[in-house]
């Protein structure tokens, strides 16, 4: 994966987590949606965060298969 | 909401954390540090990541996604006094998640992770039985209703005990190294979270810990009412600290045998119930 898709990844995710937050804050968001926002933008701000320090760009490896 | 999430998440690994530490030092080890959890969840996130060859990418990566998006979920529902059958359907999808993890790498050990985890499916029988009994009583599944009976009736734990031992029996089954843990047992590596390292692994960390403060959180709110915060907290404290010592003294279960007394319990607390509903 491209680090500047997970950077735009994570950027959004906890743009769209605190405007989400501030809105409630402010009463014009309500609570619900606010809960949904985070639900969404949680995750993908958790995952986007880690790639974008480690992945890595070339090929896979294989699964762990045994001793 | 944000400072609840966040304070949700490093609480409950701060838990997991205590609860490696007390089962450590019961059985005369020096243990990891208390905050060992916490820095799991960090190093993880520094690891070397990438997916591997033969899993499914799309459900590998997902279900990391899922698994902490229905927990946020989870904890929202439970701090705005939500149904407890919505936390209930979450219980449940938290299953098809351990299975997604187990079934989506193509790693042996994973797959076989995740088969241990559907067949432990009749942990959810005691959890569905205690809400049973608690709607009985209550006349509402609402968690905000239930905590307003309990003001008024006193807390349910003294009135349907056994209701609260079956959901005890829950956070047992979901907690790491207990007599119920056949779906993260050694002989299958790490089970169905064999092959999700580096930044999966932190993610799963994240839910671990949202998990552990919203199951925590339930049974308080469900069986004690509503108490001040730092109240909750002491009381986490000291269920976890319960369980540990369970976990601690007790084996392994074989999954057969894991399986049997999960089914056992369960038709105790359907026996219970059915009582229950016709008595009252």
């Amino acid at each position: 994966m491209k680090k500047q898709h997970t950077l735009a990844l994570t950027l959004i995710a906890a743009g769209s987590g605190i405007a989400a937050s501030a809105l409630n804050m402010m009463h014009i968001l309500p609570d619900w949606a606010c809960a949904g926002v985070l639900v969404t933008a949680f995750p993908l701000f958790v995952l986007g965060l880690g790639l974008y320090w480690m992945a890595r760009e070339g090929e896979a490896d294989i699964p762990f298969l045994g001793y | 909401m944000i400072a609840e999430l966040l304070f949700a998440t490093f609480f409950g690994l701060l838990l997991l954390g205590i609860h490696r530490k007390v089962i450590a030092r019961i059985q005369r080890r020096p243990g990891p540090p208390v905050w060992q959890e916490i820095l799991h969840m960090l190093k993880f996130s520094f690891k070397t990541t990438w997916v591997p060859n033969t899993a499914s990418a799309a459900l590998f990566v997902g279900v990391v996604l899922v698994a902490i998006g229905i927990w946020t979920a989870a904890l929202f529902v439970v701090t705005s006094g939500g149904s407890l059958l919505v936390i209930f359907a979450i219980y449940m999808l938290h299953k098809i998640v351990e299975h997604g993890f187990g079934l989506s790498s193509g790693s042996p050990y994973g797959k076989f992770g995740g088969v241990r985890s559907v067949i432990s499916a009749a942990s959810e029988i005691p959890l569905i039985v205690s809400v049973a009994a608690i709607a009985i009583f209550t006349k509402s599944l609402l968690i905000s209703d239930i905590v307003a009976y309990q003001t008024l009736h006193g807390p349910l734990l003294l009135t349907i005990p056994p209701a609260a031992v079956a959901m005890y029996v829950v956070l047992i089954s979901k907690m790491p190294f207990g007599p119920f843990s056949i779906v993260e047992s050694k002989e299958l590596v790490s089970g169905y979270k064999t092959e999700h390292f580096g930044v999966w692994r932190a993610g799963l960390e994240i839910c671990n810990g949202l998990k552990t403060y919203v199951l925590l959180l339930t049974f308080i709110l469900v069986f004690a009412g509503g108490l001040p915060f730092w109240l909750i907290l002491l009381a986490m404290l000291l269920i976890t600290l319960s369980l540990s010592f369970v976990c601690a003294l007790s084996p392994m279960l074989s999954p057969y045998d894991s399986v049997t007394i999960q089914t056992i319990i369960a038709g105790l607390m359907v026996a219970y119930v059915a009582i229950l509903g016709v008595v009252s």
